[in-house]
């Protein structure tokens, strides 16, 4: 199968990958982003509990965790065109782009919801109680005194949704979308050099994952300043205190398991 | 008997016991004082082998351990001699109460099931859990889960059995419980270390006070001499700290 | 092209045979991932020394790349290295008499072993270390302690993260079409194509999906009912 097996052509295949990183990273940007207002907009009728639209939201969410992204791709790409023309919008022109980037986004969406509601809930009451008994109103205890605290809980749930949706966007090629992997693919089968390109590839999405990773890790840390965290190796053999429940039970709930396909 | 000879402990370059020895005879209930950070828990977990000795012996009876060359084997005998009732109680939280009991006869006593349940229910019965056998330590309160750990302790029958401060982590309304049984097992003979702030427990209960103070035993001697007739500086100065404390405490 | 919508029934009719592919590919990448990921967990915890690095490697690698990158090296990569130790050495084998599925498992059970690692791991981690000194003190070797005391307790706590690991293979294995191995997506995609109804192929898939991930759902939180028993109360 394919040509004899070439280190060199591993390097030779780097920079010909590199040529298509940016639709890589065009797609996570801009489904993150999507993604993470689709998520606030879920979250909310499930933390204030509205009625109808948490039910909705909650069916959301579970269709979209409960599904394989692959099928979500192409449910989207196949069908949206055919409900919309239901109600006469031809959509037959817009870039596939656009297809793959909605159903990312609507994807991560449901898991950033989540998230969001799992960091907030963790947030201890009592914080909210104190906020209110020096006199704060309840946005202001919420953007003040719950935010701060949830953002640094959630920035590790964040990471990985983050580096799962980087993951993902490898499926893109299926509907034909030019990415890192459509390349990979397109590369082996011209030069028969398969293992070379994979291993390529690989290595691309190793370093990307690895950086996201390392740069929300930074952040995280400033944000839970006030936390003193012992490393996971101490926490082991400590008394489990507050704070490091807090963030399990924050790592818990969204996470998502190994669909990071 | 039980001897503790040239015990130290660091941790990093902090010298949490410097060169402890302690004897304790069969049957003796042995008190060990002192401020928080004076190696007083340090000590107890070094005997249960839960924090490794920088160095020193350990004898309990014929058995002797080189702290600094311990062999797992010895290790586990030691821990086998030796039974500990923590601050945080540690019961098994998947297990209810009859089953934590029994869980050191099955495993480590290889008894059988039927024996092993029938001497778990008389030793919770003794520590007036008779009712709560099937219960889970989530559905107790902090006293009963402390009872319950005793019973634990008592099950294997040790040499000895160390208490970790067995008390500071209870509501006051339930400390008297708790102290109750261990009274009244120290009644029995039951050889006992415990590490504790109630000093009218102490007073009452021990034949034995050890005040540590910085990682050194400081003074010991029988309660009377220790509370009414101390020598050292620091141990006045702890006792007068503490005492009032002592007037509602018990 | 028109939405038709009995043409669903009949898309999920005919994929109802690819299921237990599915499922067989779910069930042996969870398995064998779970078997690796305890391996690599405790080496892990443990800091065994020489597999130490390797298994941070392992558990880094594979969860900083896509599992289609794993499916596509193992199923290029692997025939290449049977086929040079069989000839090395003579055997008989080589790598054609391995089926197509059989890359599908090798892959997805090393995907899977990675990301269970870290399910065992943080389970085992938030098991109390009070515990495991209760069980030294009542006079426990570490296995016994491990085996009735820890594992147990980790299993309970890190339920939810294991039911996600296992909806995570079970959406994984949709990329076994690549290796060409028909479960259930790639079912969906020989219905729709022969009969020109993409959206409707893909809708019952999708459905198919949904109602398998609720079943491990519910499955879960019965079982999780069970083992957690001792939770209830909330006393301390």
């Amino acid at each position: 199968m394919g040509a004899p097996f070439d280190i060199s052509y591993v390097f030779s295949f780097l920079p010909k990958l590199l040529t298509t990183l940016g639709t890589t990273l065009l797609i996570v940007a801009c489904s993150l982003l999507s993604g993470v207002l689709v998520g606030f907009l879920i979250a909310l009728p499930r933390l204030y509990k509205v009625p109808v639209l948490k039910t909705c939201a909650e069916i959301y969410i579970s269709f979209f965790r409960g599904t394989p992204i692959l099928i979500q791709l192409f449910l989207f790409y196949y069908g949206l065109p055919e409900i919309l023309k239901l109600v006469s919008v031809d959509v037959t022109r817009t870039p596939v782009l656009f297809f793959v980037i909605l159903t990312y986004g609507l994807h991560t969406g449901a898991f950033m919801s989540e998230m969001i509601r799992a960091s907030v809930t963790a947030v201890d009451r009592g914080q909210v109680e104190a906020a209110y008994a020096t006199g704060m109103t309840s946005f202001q205890a919420f953007s003040r005194i719950v935010l701060p605290q949830a953002l640094g809980i959630a920035i590790p749930v964040f990471s990985n949704l983050v580096i799962a949706l980087l993951k993902d966007t490898s499926l893109a090629f299926t509907l034909g979308v030019m990415e890192m992997t459509g390349k990979a693919q397109t590369l082996g089968s011209i030069s028969q050099h398969f293992i070379e390109t994979y291993i390529a590839l690989a290595l691309i999405y190793l370093v990307i994952s690895f950086t996201i990773e390392k740069l929300l890790l930074v952040a995280e840390r400033r944000l839970l300043r006030h936390e003193e965290r012992s490393s996971p190796a101490k926490r082991m053999f400590r008394l489990q205190k507050n704070g490091s429940y807090r963030r399990i039970i924050a790592e818990l709930g969204p996470g998502k398991g190994g669909g990071g396909l | 008997m039980i001897k503790i000879e040239h015990l130290s402990k660091s941790f990093g370059r902090h010298q949490v016991l410097n060169n402890i020895d302690l004897t304790v005879t069969k049957g003796e209930v042995v008190v060990i004082l002192g401020p928080s950070g004076s190696g007083k828990t340090t000590l107890l977990r070094c005997v249960n082998y839960l924090e490794k000795p920088g160095d020193g012996e350990i004898s309990i009876g014929d058995f002797r351990l080189n702290c600094k060359h311990a062999r797992k084997k010895e290790i586990h005998q030691l821990r086998q001699k030796t039974a500990m009732v923590f601050q945080q109680y540690n019961l098994f939280r998947h297990k209810t109460a009859l089953e934590n009991v029994m869980e050191g006869l099955l495993v480590v006593k290889k008894l059988p099931k039927e024996e092993a349940r029938n001497r778990s229910i008389a030793l919770l019965e003794k520590v007036g859990l008779g009712a709560k056998l099937d219960a889970y330590p989530s559905q107790l309160s902090g006293g009963q889960q402390q009872r319950v750990g005793i019973a634990r302790a008592l099950a294997l029958e040790p040499e000895v059995i160390l208490f970790d401060e067995p008390t500071s982590a209870l509501d006051p309304e339930l400390v008297g419980e708790v102290l109750a049984v261990i009274r009244k097992i120290a009644k029995e003979g039951i050889t006992m270390i415990v590490v504790t702030h109630e000093m009218g427990f102490a007073r009452d209960v021990a034949n034995h006070v050890v005040f540590m103070d910085g990682g050194v035993i400081v003074e010991e001697g029988t309660p009377a001499e220790v509370f009414n007739h101390p020598r050292e500086e620091r141990t006045k100065q702890f006792l007068k700290r503490i005492t009032p404390e002592l007037n509602y405490s018990i | 092209m028109k939405l038709d919508p009995s043409f669903i029934w009949t898309a999920f009719v005919q994929m109802l045979s690819a299921i237990p592919t599915t499922l067989y590919i779910t069930l042996v990448s969870v398995v064998a991932g779970f078997v690796i990921g305890v391996a690599v967990a405790l080496i892990r915890i443990y800091k065994v020394p020489l597999l130490y690095p390797l298994a941070v490697g392992y558990v880094t690698f594979i969860r900083g790349t896509p599992m289609l990158t794993h499916l596509l090296l193992i199923y290029f990569g692997l025939p290449v290295m049977i086929d040079g130790l069989a000839l090395h050495f003579d055997w008989a084998f080589r790598s054609v008499s391995i089926p197509m599925i059989g890359f599908a498992y090798i892959s997805f059970s090393i995907t899977a072993g990675a990301y269970m690692s870290e399910v065992v791991r943080s389970g085992l981690l938030a098991v109390d270390r009070g515990q495991i000194e209760a069980a030294y003190s009542v006079g426990m070797t570490t296995p016994q302690a491990l085996r009735r005391i820890v594992f147990p307790q980790a299993l309970g706590a890190s339920l939810p993260n294991l039911s996600n690991s296992v909806i995570g293979m079970l959406h994984g294995s949709t990329l076994a079409f690549t290796v060409s191995v028909v479960d259930i997506n790639a079912k969906a995609q020989i219905v729709a194509s022969t009969n020109w109804k993409f959206f409707e192929a893909y809708l019952a898939a999708a459905l198919i999906f949904w109602g398998l991930t609720l079943l491990i759902e519910r499955a879960t939180a019965l079982i999780e009912k069970r083992i957690n028993l001792y939770n209830r109360g909330g006393v301390v």
